[in-house]
């Protein structure tokens, strides 16, 4: 455990150097900017298990939302090379199996090539908590960095626009299933994520009508939700 | 390549005419789209928004599109997997109707310029796009032959082994068999082939009857020859797995009118020749007319209605069109009819009188339109001339017995009698001339909803047998007397678009307790009334809904595209109708034993059908329409 805190830093060569720099580089987002003049990442991972500590990284899928809309060209999926293959439960579950897993880009090249992809553009993702530390952990393991990112929590936004079906719809499946959204491969990272991107498109839709037009407006949404339901 | 795909490649392999498109489109077509939420209520598209910009296809939910400025009937209901607006976007137009989103919806979104790179790239694409009904129904057919092929290849087919297609024993002889010899065993056996075999029974040569004016006649050959001096040495042969198709295949490359079956041995098996493959392709449309010509008892010709109605299925399930089929089921049913006829009239000793020589039978109905199915029952009458120094009456008593022995006949050949009893036996519809022309002219003056319902049977009447003559004037008269009394059309347009076709508002269709659908009355009716209007108007005596349509549209000025389409429509739910009863007559053990229904339940059709038959039934309100603009109702 602790040789994870105090590792030295990871060696990038030049060109990996040049890729991380050309990203710190590009400006932040404007969060104020209305849904149909922005982009919003939609993301999800796959993961070793459900230990924040001790899990790592298998895949990331990811969605991107332009002005509203879900761009299926605009889609990214990566499995980053594993030294040992998750467990078979775990195979079993995200179906990625020990071969693939192996068979992977090398860390380093597929945290870039998912940093290329999001750009600096906002992230979204269904308990944000989970995959955010999945992915800062994975950052500053195989690039060096602290992967500070604003994150939007549908976990949290969906209810607060939903308030009367919050007691009895928590995870992800239950608001795909009462929005009826056809997921043809749960637990595959992209078809998870893009049915969170659904959920994102109809939680713009919802929070339009209470003027909530930007992502500042659906950050407060999550805050006011998080604060009400004593979850801070 | 971006990530997504995978997934969401099991969507349009679902939804025709995406499942159809080469997987390259599809890929480029999920490439370029976009997936857009609509919440209950909010509008997709509207005319306002100026030129359509984009093609939408609905991954989930539902769409109502209503046509502005007119009331609620103008409402199209678009569910997952279909797309629109088409025409907007063909025409760089802006759509004429407002689409809303009824409940929530995600659709896929393709901008217009993507969607014109794609119509350009995908022929399936273009077609469906500029073809719409007509492809849907090009594909529904094929749908049909594949279902049918299974069923019909437990008869012979060309697609039966040849072990199961070859019936007599091969008459052989050895090689050294003189000429006389040989002729002589196939003049005993009946046979126009002689094969000639080895000892181990392989064949090495054939000899046919062809070949003796040429090989044998014509160069004066004298017959004590061996027949092998003569033969065709090497025969063709195939194994008995092989299909008939293959057989008919090898004898048109090689040009030879036999093929022998040999066993892996390579012993003859059998023989067949070009004409029993030709037995098998026509499944016997000539012997069944021959025989029906030629029968000479009622039994006889029931036990033809059987054969009529296997041969339909066959023929349904070779594919042939609805139109092609109900001609089909017309002309064996007239014949069958015509010949019982015939030989009651022969029997009642009819034939050779005045009275024969003046009388016409009539169909109407459904038989007068040439829409026969399976199972149709009788809508028959009488029309005679009245011999000098007759009446009316004294013919008619003549005639009666007659035709209720027709009407009995007709009910044991398969045909129910009609509960209305319009029938040539009831006395009311056995009449001359005249009598027809003051009932006809009373209907029409008239105007009664009771005269409009006897109209919409018999003003569709034909001759079936007897004096052509008599019905052509009776027709002759009624288009003249029908085309002067525009209140009269008036009357019968107002009655035709009371009964409109059951489109939902909230889901496809209206249905009945029984979540069923009438084909006949809520799909058919609409057409066949039109139809019969509209010739009526326009002085066209065809009695057939697709003749009255197609003849009437040039005077009418009604665009060819539009009659087109009305008629692909009726005859897509015609096909349902024939499949229906084709399914449910299996199921009964007694073919004919009682009048078919013509439900079905919308939800037990697979989705494309359902999507054609609410686009037949959307050009049937199109044809009310038309009635609805020409009579000012």
């Amino acid at each position: 455990m602790l040789q994870r805190w105090f590792a030295t830093s990871p060696q990038l060569d030049a060109a990996q150097s040049a890729q991380l720099a050309l990203w710190q580089a590009l400006p932040e987002a404007d969060r104020s900017a209305a849904y149909d003049q922005t982009r919003y990442v939609v993301v999800d991972v796959e993961t070793t298990g459900l230990n924040l500590m001790t899990d790592t990284l298998i895949s990331i899928g990811a969605v991107g939302v332009v002005n509203s809309r879900i761009v299926m060209a605009d889609s990214f999926s990566v499995v980053l090379q594993q030294r040992e293959s998750s467990g078979r439960n775990n195979i079993l579950l995200h179906g990625i199996s020990g071969s693939a897993q192996r068979a992977g880009e090398q860390p380093a090249d597929a945290l870039l090539a998912f940093l290329a992809f999001i750009g600096k553009d906002p992230l979204v993702a269904f308990h944000v908590t989970f995959d955010e530390t999945m992915i800062r952990r994975a950052m500053r393991q195989y690039l060096g960095v602290s992967f500070k990112h604003p994150w939007l929590d549908l976990a949290y936004v969906i209810p607060s626009l939903f308030t009367g079906l919050m007691h009895t719809h928590r995870v992800l499946d239950d608001w795909t299933a009462h929005f009826d959204i056809a997921n043809f491969a749960r637990h595959n990272a992209t078809a998870d994520a893009l049915a969170t991107a659904q959920l994102l498109l109809i939680a713009m839709a919802e929070a339009r009508k209470s003027d909530a037009a930007n992502f500042d407006g659906l950050r407060s949404l999550e805050r006011s939700y998080r604060y009400a339901s004593g979850k801070t | 390549m971006s990530a997504i795909h995978v997934t969401q490649l099991t969507f349009f392999t679902l939804h025709a005419p995406f499942d159809r498109m080469e997987r390259a489109h599809q890929m480029w077509l999920l490439e370029h789209l976009r997936l857009a939420y609509y919440a209950k209520g909010e509008k997709l598209a509207e005319p306002s928004q100026g030129v359509a910009d984009r093609f939408f296809i609905i991954k989930q939910g539902l769409v109502q599109g209503e046509r502005q400025g007119s009331a609620g009937d103008a409402v199209v209901e678009l569910h997952v997997g279909e797309s629109f607006p088409v025409g907007a976007l063909l025409a760089r137009r802006a759509v004429s109707s407002a689409y809303r989103a009824v409940e929530d919806v995600f659709s896929f979104e393709l901008s217009a310029e993507d969607f014109h790179t794609l119509l350009d790239m995908s022929l399936v694409f273009k077609d469906f796009c500029t073809r719409r009904i007509a492809a849907l129904f090009d594909q529904s057919n094929q749908v049909i032959q594949a279902q049918y092929a299974q069923a019909a290849n437990e008869h012979q087919s060309l697609s039966s082994p040849l072990s199961d297609v070859i019936r007599r024993t091969p008459v052989s002889c050895a090689p050294d068999t003189s000429l006389q010899d040989a002729l002589t065993l196939m003049r005993d056996g009946h046979v126009g082939s002689m094969v000639v075999v080895d000892t181990a029974n392989k064949p090495v040569g054939i000899f046919t009857l062809k070949d003796l004016l040429g090989r044998v006649v014509l160069p004066g050959l004298s017959t004590a020859r061996p027949i092998s001096e003569v033969m065709t040495p090497e025969p063709l042969s195939l194994p008995p797995g092989a299909l008939a198709y293959e057989a008919a295949m090898a004898m048109a490359r090689a040009g030879f009118h036999h093929v022998l079956v040999t066993g892996s041995d390579g012993a003859l098996q059998g023989i067949l020749s070009e004409r029993d493959l030709f037995a098998l392709q026509r499944v016997g449309l000539r012997q069944i007319s021959m025989a029906l010509r030629r029968a000479e008892s009622v039994d006889a010709l029931a036990l033809l209605g059987k054969e009529i109605r296997s041969l339909t299925h066959n023929m349904m399930a070779q594919g042939v069109a609805a139109e092609q089929l109900t001609l089909f089921i017309s002309t064996l049913n007239d014949l069958l009819s015509a010949r019982l006829i015939e030989l009651e009239c022969r029997a009642s000793g009819l034939i050779g009188t005045e009275i024969y020589e003046g009388m016409c039978w009539l169909v109407m109905g459904s038989g007068g339109r040439f829409e026969q199915t399976l199972y149709t029952d009788q809508d028959n009458a009488l029309i005679f001339a009245v011999p000098d120094g007759m009446t009316a009456d004294e013919v008619r008593m003549q005639l009666l017995p007659v035709a209720l022995r027709v009407n009995q006949a007709m009910a044991r050949c398969g045909f129910p009698l009609c509960t209305g009893n319009i029938m040539a036996s009831n006395p009311q519809w056995c009449l001359s001339l005249e009598e027809w022309q003051n009932v006809f002219a009373r209907w029409v003056d008239q105007g009664s909803p009771e005269a409009l319902l006897r109209a919409s049977i018999f003003f569709d009447f034909r001759a079936l047998a007897g004096q052509r003559r008599m019905a052509e004037s009776l027709r002759n008269w009624l288009s003249q007397y029908a085309r002067d009394n525009t209140r009269f059309l008036h009357q019968m347009a107002a009655n035709a678009i009371r009964n409109r076709p059951p489109l939902g508002m909230v889901r496809d269709f209206v249905l009945n307790d029984a979540n069923r659908l009438d084909l006949k009355f809520n799909g058919l009716t609409p057409f066949v009334d039109a139809a019969r209007i509209f010739s009526l108007a326009a002085g066209v005596t065809h009695t057939s809904t697709i003749q009255r349509l197609r003849l009437s549209a040039e005077s009418l000025h009604i665009p060819s595209v539009e009659v087109e389409a009305w008629i692909n429509a009726l005859l897509f739910i015609q096909m349902l109708r024939l499949r229906h009863h084709y399914e449910v007559s299996v199921h009964q053990t007694d073919a004919g034993s009682g009048e078919l229904d013509n439900l079905i339940e919308p939800a037990l059709l697979n989705e494309l059908d359902r999507r054609i038959l609410k686009e037949a039934f959307r050009q049937a309100r199109k044809v009310q329409a038309r009635l609805t603009l020409d009579y000012q109702l």
